[in-house]
């Protein structure tokens, strides 16, 4: 039985164990040296991430509260790779900061809180789950100390989240009080799509649309992902919203599959404005960390695209998206962090002849850009591809004929969203700057972050039997 | 019948309690001096409470009391004293707003009692056992209907809070710490 809880919970477990070695490392001697303990941590992650892959077994656990599966190893390999990414390349900036251990600890606590959200079988569990994911990311974003626009950032992020989960747990006590259950299968077979029901929907996707900064739900985005440290601004805007997006389409595919036509409606009408909005204000941004923010919020619109799908497709190709978007954000946000804690500037206009001083960083930078923006050679073409794919063969369930109108307003943004994409590549090689950027030194570290992103962006798109593998285990 | 409709005690004492709680809420929010709405607040919670007992479940009930009446309006209470001069009238709501917001409330009630009223409930089966030992026992239950996993996680969801909280707060110490310092050195430069 007790081998059961450990090869069933192995992930969680593991992140567990390596938070409570970092709580006792921390209540034991009082000063460390900190490049020696960044090293020791990171091999730890490195390890977690590795056994991710070994021993995934099927199951559920606590009378269907927990339930894990291959697909589901695989997403949460997909966010320790994603966290492991992110640690490498905060090296340079928590070199000098006084409190490592706390800010690994309560990184590795959201971690968990995204595995138990993506475990659950059931809405208590989910919203735990969540809320573990999101609490201690506001401290996360104070973790710059002495600066007022972290605490701001911290704030903004602390009140928004908790006026979503109040929506959405508004919405599932209303969904509690019409079903009577909160279990996910029980859940599907209850739902009518009485009226009070999709108003709980309604609002149990409005919180979801907090959470992942769907337009109009965006509003605390920009602020926090400027104010907070960029290696938390990165976290929040990869492995934060993978793990909520690939909730979002396990709840929409499994405990709302009877009301399918309510939110196919629904999710198209977010995905225009999201992608149409997000790109437009992304157009007139001056700094990198909010033109980033933005530029993450079209991308949700795109994957929102794929999840009107409602087909294992849809399911498939938003793994395979957000894996890409693991590689080619954090390779734009690591240069970005690299930059920051050097030469702590942070606009689009410092960058201008970046290319004259750092030329392996220019070209990591614009293939990262290249693949947000869909270019063919990299992988970010062939993850809106099949987003888009997905999203054209759409509703089988609702009847319609393929929605040609979502396609097109689709394919209008990502021409956008070239324009803006370019426009830094264009400041980096082609504009003259007085005082460019002299040459950024990275460590060991950074720069491992920095081959394994590039190397997924180039490789991932070509490797077809990934897309293929992920098929396989979604049907 | 003269009365067309007739409540039994049951029913009474639930409108009373809910007109109870609505209207300490609404004072809560209408009126100008913050001390005064966290008071009023503090009522409204209370009536919560009591609506608990009259659904008979006395533990909800004293676990509402415990954590929001004796907890939570405490410390917002406290926090109140520390940052807000708590004595001052905050600026009279502009009469646009108050209309809008009205017109809000009256569409908001409007909705939810339609949608509410024409909801078919299923009324549940069985009896309803709400009792100290049972819900005890059901906390640390791993196996069915037993809500030991979620425990362990808000257990882990309070440490990380409690991290949190005090990398936070150590800041404000050192950089007033250092503050003081600077402004004891300009003092001693003049």
């Amino acid at each position: 039985m007790w081998n059961e809880y450990l090869q069933l919970m192995k992930a969680e477990l593991m992140v567990t164990i390596i938070l409570f070695i970092l709580l006792f490392l921390k209540l034991g001697k009082k000063e460390r040296e900190t490049v020696p303990l960044l090293h020791f941590i990171n091999i730890l992650l490195l390890l977690n991430f590795i056994s991710g892959f070994l021993y995934n077994a099927e199951g559920t656990l606590f009378g269907d509260m927990f339930h894990t599966s291959k697909l589901l190893s695989l997403e949460k390999n997909i966010l320790n790779l994603g966290t492991l990414i992110i640690s490498l390349q905060s090296f340079q900036w928590l070199k000098t900061h006084k409190h490592i251990p706390e800010f690994y600890m309560l990184l590795l606590a959201t971690l968990l809180g995204m595995f138990f959200m993506l475990s659950s079988n059931n809405l208590l569990m989910f919203y735990l789950g969540l809320e573990l994911s999101t609490i201690p990311l506001a401290a996360l974003a104070n973790f710059d100390l002495d600066k007022k626009i972290s605490s701001e950032a911290a704030m903004k992020l602390i009140i928004s989240s908790a006026f979503s989960s109040g929506l959405l747990l508004f919405g599932i006590s209303m969904l509690y009080g019409t079903t009577g259950t909160l279990n996910y299968h029980e859940l599907s077979q209850q739902l009518s799509g009485s009226p009070l029901q999709i108003l709980s929907f309604v609002m149990f996707v409005a919180g979801f649309g907090f959470k992942f900064s769907a337009i109009p739900f965006h509003l605390w985005t920009a602020d926090v992902y400027e104010g907070s440290p960029v290696a938390v601004t990165s976290y929040l805007s990869v492995v934060s919203k993978g793990a909520i997006l690939f909730v979002f389409v396990s709840v929409l595919y499994q405990a709302f599959q009877n009301i399918a036509g309510v939110w196919y409606n629904l999710l198209f009408i977010i995905s225009v404005i999201t992608m149409t909005i997000g790109n437009l204000f992304a157009l007139r941004q001056q700094n990198m960390k909010r033109f980033l923010a933005f530029s993450s919020i079209s991308q949700v619109g795109f994957i929102l695209i794929g999840i009107t799908g409602q087909s294992p497709e849809g399911s498939a190709s938003v793994i395979y998206f957000v894996l890409i978007y693991v590689f080619s954000n954090l390779g734009a946000f690591g240069v970005v962090s690299l930059v920051s804690a050097v030469t702590a500037r942070e606009n689009i206009d410092d960058y201008k002849s970046f290319y004259k001083n750092n030329r392996a960083l220019s070209w990591i930078l614009a293939i990262s850009l290249f693949s947000l923006a869909g270019i063919p050679p990299t992988a970010g073409f062939f993850g809106k591809f099949f987003l888009l794919l997905a999203g054209a063969g759409t509703s089988h369930i609702s009847g319609e004929q393929v929605n040609y109108l979502l396609i097109t307003v689709a394919a209008l943004n990502m021409v956008i969203s070239l324009y803006y994409y370019l426009r830094i590549i264009r400041a980096m090689f082609m504009d003259g700057n007085d005082h460019p950027i002299d040459k950024v030194k990275a460590s060991l570290l950074p720069n491992i972050s920095f081959i394994i992103c590039i190397g997924g962006v180039l490789l991932i798109g070509f490797a077809g039997g990934i897309y293929e593998y992920i098929y396989s285990l979604v049907k | 019948m003269i009365f067309e409709f007739y409540m039994t005690a049951s029913q009474i004492l639930f409108y009373v309690i809910a007109a109870f709680i609505l209207g300490c809420g609404l004072l809560a929010m209408t009126t100008r001096k913050i001390f005064r709405s966290a008071i009023w607040l503090l009522f409204s919670l209370v009536g919560v409470s009591a609506l608990y007992f009259w659904l008979q479940v006395e533990f909800i009930a004293a676990v509402q009391i415990v954590v929001y009446v004796g907890g939570i309006v405490v410390l917002i209470i406290f926090s109140v004293f520390l940052t807000q001069q708590s004595g001052t009238e905050m600026p009279k709501a502009p009469v646009k707003r108050t209309i809008a917001s009205v017109f809000a409330v009256l569409f908001g009630f409007a909705f939810t009692y339609l949608l509410i009223y024409k909801n078919n409930f299923i009324s549940g089966e069985g009896t309803f056992d709400a009792g100290i030992s049972k819900i005890g026992n059901q906390m640390l239950t791993t196996g069915e209907q037993g809500f030991a996993l979620p425990f362990e996680a808000v257990s882990i969801l309070l440490l990380a809070a409690m991290i949190g909280c005090i990398v936070i707060a150590m800041k404000t110490s050192t950089n007033q710490a250092k503050g003081e310092n600077e402004q004891a050195a300009n003092t001693n430069k003049k």
